[in-house]
């Protein structure tokens, strides 16, 4: 039968020779391949591939807030869902939502867009931002955020700036930056990071495993220096889903002519 | 020289009220994605919230004993007292009005209602409705010039379209929405109408 093996890996051969499983530096990141526009209902959206990771986010509002009496009269709400595709994940990860999981990230992806959207502009209004794992292999809820921020950006609801999502860990006693799943799973600790990064606010910070106060210190700067090639790449997503519009937009004008 | 811009990025060294940008520490940013040319910064996609004096369309959603509640392509509602209007409204009438007051929570108060003919109606991104104008409403006279029809804008984006060739109107208007960050559009609205136009034996004309 044709079919993918799944490598059997194993801690040792996370980290060798100043290199780790899939060749990377400590401070290189996966692949990153982010698009803008790409669902045509939605007021934005967002599609984010991230090493073997795909999520895809949707953004709906701002709209009338149902049920009312969660309507806060200063202010917007957001409703944030992260959700995984049933035949998202490998092995036991990425069961279907909603589980614990899904519903623990789904209110920490709340607080990161509320401190980044100026709510204070749409009072009494609610904002959905649709997350959707299609494919998960370590870091989905920082690939969910990043994809929700240029989502948010795309449907042109006002941001303080746009959160970057990161995360970072250790493999023995090296510090890496962008762990995929066996990283994540085998390695000794995964911090998951979401910033601002013109003010340098942190909007989400999460620890699994043990780290010093050295090595957290020593994480942050590699997040703040990693969080900038992602910031860029959000950027290029949404200068291309304007470019791209332009461009056709020539091209007609040409065969018309 | 025009630049799209996004949002976080500096705009000016000092606070300046721009739509589509914020100020924090005395400086200005932009929160949208917006286009920058020398003298001024143009959103691309916003939402239309309601503001004393706009003249708007809205659209009868409920009939209420004491009046109207008007739905406004916005996040927020309005309403339209029967005593400050003659003509009995329907369900999905198109309304022509200016907004009196607008309450804390962003809700319009309606005064001076024109019920506006059966026609053709688009729901358009409100920060395009300048493009659709034109300067001094080049836009739309160009557009009432090859179709022949009636256009009326509200400032909430709500296009209405009455007689003429009223699908050529609303391609029109969709093509300048879709189109309104590209250079030389002006001139691509005239030549698409000419040729439609030309294609329909100049109804749009000979109705104008």
């Amino acid at each position: 039968m044709a079919g993918k093996v799944n490598k059997m890996v194993e801690k040792a051969d996370l980290f060798k020779n100043g290199k780790r499983i899939d060749g990377r530096t400590p401070m290189d990141l996966r692949p990153l391949k982010i698009t803008a526009g790409v669902l045509d209902r939605a007021q934005g959206s967002c599609l984010v591939e991230w090493g073997r990771n795909k999520v895809i986010a949707a953004v709906y509002g701002p709209h009338e807030v149902l049920p009312k009496h969660l309507a806060d009269p200063t202010k917007a709400i957001i409703n944030a869902r992260y959700v995984m595709a049933p035949f998202s994940g490998q092995e036991e990860h990425g069961r279907s939502g909603p589980n614990r999981r899904s519903i623990e990230i789904s209110k920490v992806a709340k607080h990161v867009f509320e401190n980044a959207v100026l709510v204070e502009q749409f009072p009494k209004t609610m904002i959905d931002v649709h997350m959707e794992v299609l494919q998960s292999d370590g870091g989905t809820r920082v690939a969910g955020i990043t994809a929700g921020a240029v989502a948010l950006a795309d449907a042109g609801i006002p941001l303080r700036d746009m959160p970057v999502g990161l995360s970072a860990g250790k493999i023995g006693e090296t510090l890496v930056l962008d762990l995929d799943k066996y990283e994540d799973n085998l390695g000794d600790s995964d911090m998951p990071f979401v910033i601002l990064p013109r003010t340098g606010e942190i909007l989400l910070s999460q620890m699994d495993g043990m780290l010093s106060r050295e090595d957290i210190s020593q994480a942050f700067d590699m997040i703040f220096e990693g969080a900038k090639k992602v910031r860029d790449k959000q950027i290029e997503a949404l200068k291309t889903s304007y470019e791209r519009m332009a461009a056709q937009v020539t091209t007609q004008g040409e065969t018309n002519q | 020289m025009k630049e799209l811009v996004f949002p976080g990025d500096k705009v000016a060294d000092t606070p300046q009220r721009i739509p589509g940008c914020y100020v924090e520490d005395g400086q200005t940013f932009a929160s949208n994605v917006a286009l920058r040319s020398d003298d001024h910064i143009v959103q691309l996609k916003g939402y239309y919230v309601p503001k004393t004096g706009d003249d708007i369309i809205g659209i009868v959603e409920e009939e209420r004993f004491s009046g109207y509640n008007l739905a406004l392509n916005s996040p927020y509602g309005s309403s339209l007292s029967a005593r400050d209007t003659r003509d009995e409204l329907k369900l999905g009438d198109a309304v022509y009005c200016k907004i009196l007051a607008v309450n804390e929570v962003k809700e319009a108060v309606l005064i001076e209602p024109q019920k506006l003919p059966t026609g053709s109606m688009l729901a358009i991104d409100s920060v395009k409705v300048p493009r659709v104008i034109g300067r001094n409403g080049s836009m739309l006279d160009t557009l009432s010039k090859f179709t022949g029809s009636h256009i009326t804008i509200g400032k909430n984006g709500i296009v209405h379209v009455e007689g003429g060739n009223t699908s050529l109107a609303l391609k029109a208007v969709e093509k300048i929405c879709r189109e309104s960050h590209t250079s030389g559009l002006t001139e691509r609205i005239t030549q698409m109408l000419e040729n439609e136009s030309r294609a329909n034996g100049g109804q749009g004309e000979q109705n104008g």
